[in-house]
């Protein structure tokens, strides 16, 4: 019920004044989600590889190459005469890299677990590549929309791991999020395009697809990309450490007391782990999110840019790391 | 099963077909065509009103929504029809990698069929996901309209203003460079033939 409420405050907050909250939502939780994520990732990482070593190779290589390729890109294009066409070949080949980059990853995991079948694979990523080629400024706004919602599905693993009394309900919620889309989609659809008239507001909409769907209602496209933004950082801000502070609690200490407490990381608390490292590395990106707070105070418009940029790394860390839980 | 990806593969053949155009001799551009394009697909309705002193043109806010998009898409952007299909490049890497996705779904449902324990719900994933990127391959790659030509329509048009009825068809919307000998603001062409031209 908690979460049906959640769900529906935010369709409302989204429909409701999607550029106001789409911009004071970034600014609060854009940079401490980033954070949750990344303690979260530090949590599933072993202190030892093993025989994950070439998997963790592979995404980690990915990881580093996808993300310095993605940022060089928007200077690639000021300072190159690129025609339109010729742009979206660059566009479709960096998405053929990043699904050829999730195959070879998939390929590992499925060496690593032999029970699981992943024959059915090649054939959607073939699909998925062939639809990037078709239209690949359209499969980039689709990645856009659908990250979001990978968050649901580590929430998802997450519960069938620590709290599988949980997951009936929680699948039940999921159920009701096409019907708010839905609804939103719906009443939305038909109102006039959003006022982009200073370079704030003409970003969120761009960020939304509105220059690509020039049909589509602006208002519409930001208020559903706002929603599903605000559920992605509820799981990662809120639903995942609730539980595993939760656990941790029921196990040892109190729940916050074990939660913050760098020791609480499986590559600390490892005899041979790297105490120090993990926590100056915590400690650094609590310091790179007070910057970015910093910088969103100074100058919105350009951090948002240079964040949603640089964020392309967390959405790529998101592939091994949910495989690894499937 | 066999019927789906039999009526799958027939139907994505021609699709292609379709576009090959062969032996079609590429139609000559004159320079009136280059100044002119057309922006928007939409309906129009014709119908005489004993009721009223002036012409009136009554435009839909929906419509008028989409004419904006559309001429805004005019100004500059490319449309979504010409981002999917506009290259050749892309266009053959795309076709190249979905007879690959299509031929890898066809062995796996072939060895999923041998496989103990290969339920029903595997044959159904597999035919969802061969139907889905056929007609997917086939909406984005067909640019033609199917169905009769658009004049089919307007053919009575004569007849049913005579008789003070309507007349309903489609209708493109055409941005044509200014006319200095003109006096006339809007012009509605209407695409009549002749009975006797055996074109109905």
């Amino acid at each position: 019920m908690t979460l049906v409420v959640s769900a529906l405050g935010s369709a409302l907050f989204a429909s409701w004044l999607p550029l106001q909250v789409s911009i004071v939502t970034v600014f609060l939780f854009a940079g401490p989600h980033n954070w949750f994520e990344f303690r979260y990732f530090l949590m599933r990482l072993p202190a030892r590889f093993g025989k994950s070593r070439n998997f963790f190779l592979t995404a980690f290589a990915g990881i580093g190459f996808l993300t310095l390729t993605y940022v060089l890109l928007p200077v690639a294009f000021r300072f190159g005469s690129w025609s339109e066409e010729a742009w979206s070949i660059v566009i479709a080949g960096w998405n053929t890299l990043l699904l050829g980059w999730i195959g070879l990853l998939v390929w590992l995991r499925a060496r690593q677990k032999q029970r699981s079948d992943w024959s059915w694979f090649p054939a959607v990523l073939l699909a998925a590549g062939a639809l990037n080629w078709f239209a690949p400024l359209f499969f980039s706004l689709a990645i856009v929309y659908l990250h979001p919602l990978v968050a649901l599905w580590f929430l998802d693993r997450h519960l069938l791991r620590t709290r599988p009394q949980w997951v009936r309900a929680y699948r039940r919620f999921i159920l009701v999020l096409p019907v708010l889309l839905g609804l939103m989609i719906w009443r939305l659809s038909q109102t006039a395009p959003l006022t982009d008239d200073n370079g704030l507001f003409w970003r969120i909409t761009q960020h939304s697809g509105a220059e690509l769907l020039p049909a589509v209602s602006s208002h519409m496209l930001v208020s559903v990309h706002l929603f599903l933004e605000m559920l992605h950082y509820g799981v990662w801000i809120i639903a995942l450490p609730f539980i595993s502070s939760a656990i941790a609690g029921r196990e040892r200490e109190t729940r916050h007391q074990q939660f913050w407490k760098p020791a609480s990381v499986p590559l600390v608390k490892h005899p041979r782990g790297f105490p120090k490292l993990i926590a100056t590395m915590l400690v650094f990106a609590a310091l790179l999110v007070v910057v970015l707070w910093f910088g969103f105070s100074f100058d919105y418009a350009t951090t948002r840019d240079i964040y949603f940029t640089v964020a392309i790394a967390h959405v790529l860390a998101e592939a091994p790391f949910l495989l690894k839980m499937l | 099963m066999k019927a789906i990806l039999i009526c799958s593969l027939s139907l994505l053949f021609l699709t292609f077909t379709a576009l090959a155009n062969a032996d079609i001799a590429r139609p000559k551009q004159s320079p009136t065509a280059n100044q002119s394009r057309v922006v928007l697909h939409t309906s129009l309705e014709i119908a005489p009103d004993s009721k009223i002193y002036e012409a009136r043109l009554q435009i839909p806010q929906s419509q008028l929504q989409e004419f904006r998009a559309a001429l805004d898409a005019a100004a500059g952007n490319t449309t979504i029809a010409a981002s999917v299909t506009g290259n050749s490049t892309r266009t053959i890497i795309a076709g190249s990698l979905l007879f690959l996705s299509l031929s890898f779904a066809g062995v796996w449902l072939a060895r999923s069929r041998h496989q103990a324990g290969a339920g029903r719900m595997r044959k159904a994933i597999a035919a969802a996901v061969i139907v889905m990127a056929t007609i997917g391959a086939a909406a984005i790659i067909t640019r033609g309209n199917a169905g009769p030509p658009g004049y089919y329509r307007w053919r009575t048009l004569p007849q049913a203003l005579s008789d003070g009825h309507s007349t309903a068809g489609g209708v493109d919307i055409e941005i044509v460079a200014d006319d200095p000998n003109s006096r006339a603001g809007l012009k509605l062409l209407i695409p009549l033939r002749k009975a006797k031209q055996g074109e109905e």
